[in-house]
């Protein structure tokens, strides 16, 4: 019925007008000379996730010191020499590429172990341990100077790239 | 703003100094030379500022990069990348990998010209050739700097590119080359060892207390593939301490990389003989770990008799694949010291190039490692250049300097600096003299580019020049007039056409020779060269010099018709420029003039 019915309708389409309707083109797979391919809409840009950068950086210490490889593995099975010999050229390349990418600074640039009365009491960038007063406390012993990222320099993402892949397998060909 | 841009165009690292030009400022007040970091590729997607362009090309492929990511600021897509990112993906794919191009420019073994790099590509790879590799460097610091300083075009700036003192006149020319390919305009070259010089002059403005007239300073340059051994003598003019260039070595490739590469495979056999085989890839993670391990154990003060050195496991199992093996001093002392810088008498000569039948072509890797051997050669060719009073000699014949200055990242060690001290105090003790003395240079990674900088204020006119001019005496061969007799080359003898010294910016006319040139064929010329002989003057003919002459590509001349009908004599007219090109021209009775032209084709069928 319905090749009938396009027959037909070509017919005197093509006997009025002198072209095939939109329609028919379409349903025989034709196209009109001259006219262009339907162009695909380009692909927007993949806006970039929050989860982006955090997967950046996993791949950046991958890349540089293979420490997503060390953390991944079972080291239980181990001795200590062996885990030792493994990861001290990892961390000097972890501590390479971190300190590249993410300068780390103290948040309270102090002495551990001192007594330390911190210029801010947010409860994000100092935490108050042990016999915390009722009120707020106005100082006490520097335990942990707290990490800080004082500057970041991440290289822009490729917005080709899938970021969800934070080492590429390696195929050797011998 | 105009500035003098200095390019150490380097085998391994290239690097680019700058100094503002001044005309009118005081000519004792010399400005401060700068160190212009390099943007380039660091990883696929990362373009970040480095001090140095690793010397390193690597011709991507389909599979290599993920798409966009090796843009530049200067291009969105490159053909080829250059630098830390090339050198770091060649490690994993080492038939994409051009390095060494700068070796491959003075091999006369190869066509130079053609696209024969990478040496071990796999077909369907499309190689370039290695003057084409160095000109892609040269265009990446042209790009670097118009990105930087986009006030100061490129095209606009004075240009210097240093070259290795034992550059042969057609390696300079394919330099020259390069630089032109890469949209340089009016370059001037300078030597490597002379550019170290001028870096130490330009940290020690009181170097006229610091050496005195007679003495005879010895630069020696070890950089990643090369050893570069020059002589500078203290002279006088009108009064003023002058500096003259008296000698230059061969080219000798044996570098850093050897050294290294050397105690990663006594690691890799250690490892062998406890029933642990290393591969390709990881014998090159060795490589490297071995120079870091080298590096930490001969740091100034370092007390450590070992140092680990670890190869990761090659797949997710990092910890359970390591191998690990350390790198003891004693062992970079028997390696380093034993190997490649034995304390040998002065009278003990290099081994000679071993060939054995069917030789590899590849590069001709120095036949002996050991770099103490190579400077006794060095210092014991100058005794036949009785001419040069100047240079200080031990009764041997032996020269005798009073001065050394090392350059180039090798001699960071002390270890090593302090035993080629000592070894030169034994030869000098031996001869009758007193120790030598170092001058101590800062930064030897980039003392090349900065001194090439200093230099081209030194051509305006500011600072001190050292006087040098060809480094080597140059020749035309001639085939004798004998009869010919059946599957015996006529003798051949040698005419000087550039005395050794010859100095830039002047010209000479051979005198006594006179040559037919066939108009529409393509004349010859066998081409020669000698750093040994420093006496033979212009037009002077040489017999019977057995291994003193080497033979360069030869030079050709081609005449159209347009120029006239059958033979047109002429002789030989030589010139250096002002930029220290060596030229070599055919003149007619008339002045017509025409340029000889090196064909580096041709002895690839040798």
């Amino acid at each position: 019925m319905g090749r009938i019915w396009l027959a037909i309708r070509s017919f005197f389409s093509i006997l009025f007008s002198g072209s095939l309707p939109e329609d028919a083109i379409t349903q025989l797979g034709l196209m009109r000379r001259g006219a262009s391919k339907p162009k695909a809409a380009p692909a927007p840009p993949a806006a970039p996730r929050a989860s982006d950068g955090a997967l950046q950086m996993l791949s950046i210490l991958q890349r540089d010191s293979r420490l997503i490889d060390f953390i991944m593995e079972d080291v239980a099975a181990y001795s200590d020499e062996q885990v030792g010999a493994a990861v001290r050229g990892l961390h000097d390349q972890a501590r390479e590429s971190l300190a590249r990418y993410v300068k780390l600074v103290p948040v309270i640039d102090g002495v551990e172990g001192t007594f330390t009365k911190p210029a801010v009491t947010d409860p994000a960038a100092v935490k108050f341990v042990g016999n915390v007063p009722a009120g707020k406390p106005s100082g006490g012993l520097l335990r942990h100077k707290g990490w800080r990222a004082g500057k970041i320099d991440l290289p822009p993402l490729n917005p080709k790239q899938d970021s969800t892949i934070v080492a590429p397998a390696e195929i050797e060909i011998e | 703003m105009k500035y003098v841009i200095g390019i150490d165009l380097g085998t391994t690292n290239s690097a680019l100094a700058y100094t503002e030009l001044k005309p009118d400022a005081d000519p004792l007040d010399l400005p401060e030379v700068r160190l212009m970091e390099v943007p380039q590729l660091v990883n696929p997607g990362e373009v970040r500022d480095e001090p140095l362009l690793p010397s390193s090309l690597y011709i991507p492929g389909s599979t290599d990069f993920p798409a966009g990511s090796l843009a530049l600021p200067w291009n969105p897509e490159p053909e080829v990348v250059v630098g830390a990112l090339a050198q770091k993906r060649g490690v994993e794919n080492a038939s994409r990998l051009v390095g060494s191009a700068k070796s491959w420019l003075s091999h006369s073994g190869v066509d130079r010209t053609s696209a024969i790099l990478p040496w071990s590509a796999p077909e369907g790879v499309k190689k370039i050739s290695p003057v084409d590799a160095s000109s892609r460097y040269l265009e990446h610091l042209r790009h670097a700097w118009d990105s930087k300083m986009p006030d100061a075009p490129f095209g606009e700036q004075q240009l210097l590119v240093t070259v290795p003192a034992s550059f042969d006149a057609v390696a300079r020319e394919l330099t020259l080359q390069s630089a032109e390919r890469a949209e340089f305009r009016d370059v001037t070259l300078l030597e490597e060892p002379q550019a170290a010089f001028y870096a130490w002059i330009e940290r020690h403005k009181d170097w006229r207390e610091r050496v005195k007239l007679g003495d005879l300073i010895l630069v020696v340059d070890i950089g990643g593939g090369t050893t570069d051994f020059t002589l500078i003598a203290v002279t006088e003019q009108a009064g003023e301490l002058t500096l003259d260039r008296m000698a230059v070595g061969e080219h000798i490739l044996l570098g850093g990389d050897n050294m290294d590469l050397a105690l990663a495979r006594l690691i890799a056999d250690q490892l062998a003989q406890k029933g642990t085989r290393i591969d390709t890839l990881q014998l090159h993670q060795l490589w490297h770990n071995c120079r870091v391990a080298k590096e930490k154990l001969l740091e100034p003060g370092a007390r450590a008799k070992e140092q680990p050195v670890t190869i990761l496991g090659k797949g997710t199992g990092l910890v359970g694949g390591t191998i690990k093996a350390a790198l003891k001093r004693d062992d970079i002392d028997r390696v380093l010291m034993e190997g490649f810088f034995p304390n040998v008498p002065s009278a003990e000569m290099p081994a000679r190039q071993r060939r054995v039948g069917l030789q590899e072509i590849g590069l001709p890797y120095a036949a002996d490692a050991a770099v103490t051997r190579h400077m006794a050669q060095f210092l014991r060719q100058q005794a036949s250049s009785a001419e040069h009073e100047r240079v200080r000699r031990g009764p041997s014949g032996l020269a005798a300097p009073t001065h050394v200055l090392f350059n180039g990242g090798v001699l960071h060690a002390r270890l090593i600096r302090d035993r080629l001290i000592e070894v030169l105090d034994a030869w000098l003790a031996t001869e009758g003299f007193g120790p030598v003395q170092a001058l101590t240079g800062e930064d030897l990674m980039h003392a090349v580019s900065r001194g090439a900088a200093y230099y081209g204020l030194a051509r305006h006119g500011r600072g001190v020049r050292i006087r040098g001019g060809v480094p080597r005496t140059y020749y035309v061969g001639i085939e004798t007039a004998m009869p010919a007799v059946p599957g015996m080359p006529a003798p051949l003898k040698a005419l000087t056409v550039a005395p050794f010294g010859m100095e830039e910016g002047t010209s000479i006319q051979i005198p006594n020779r006179e040559f037919g040139l066939v108009v529409g064929e393509p004349a010859e010329f066998r081409f020669f060269s000698s750093t040994v002989r420093k006496n033979d003057s212009p037009g002077a003919l040489i017999e019977d010099f057995g291994d003193e002459l080497q033979e360069l590509s030869p030079m050709e001349v081609s005449l159209t018709s347009t120029e006239g009908t059958g033979t047109v004599p002429v002789s030989f007219e030589t010139v250096v420029t002002e930029t220290g090109v060596l030229q070599l021209w055919c003149v007619a009775r008339d002045g017509r003039r025409w340029k000889l032209e090196f064909n580096v084709r041709e002895r690839i069928a040798q």
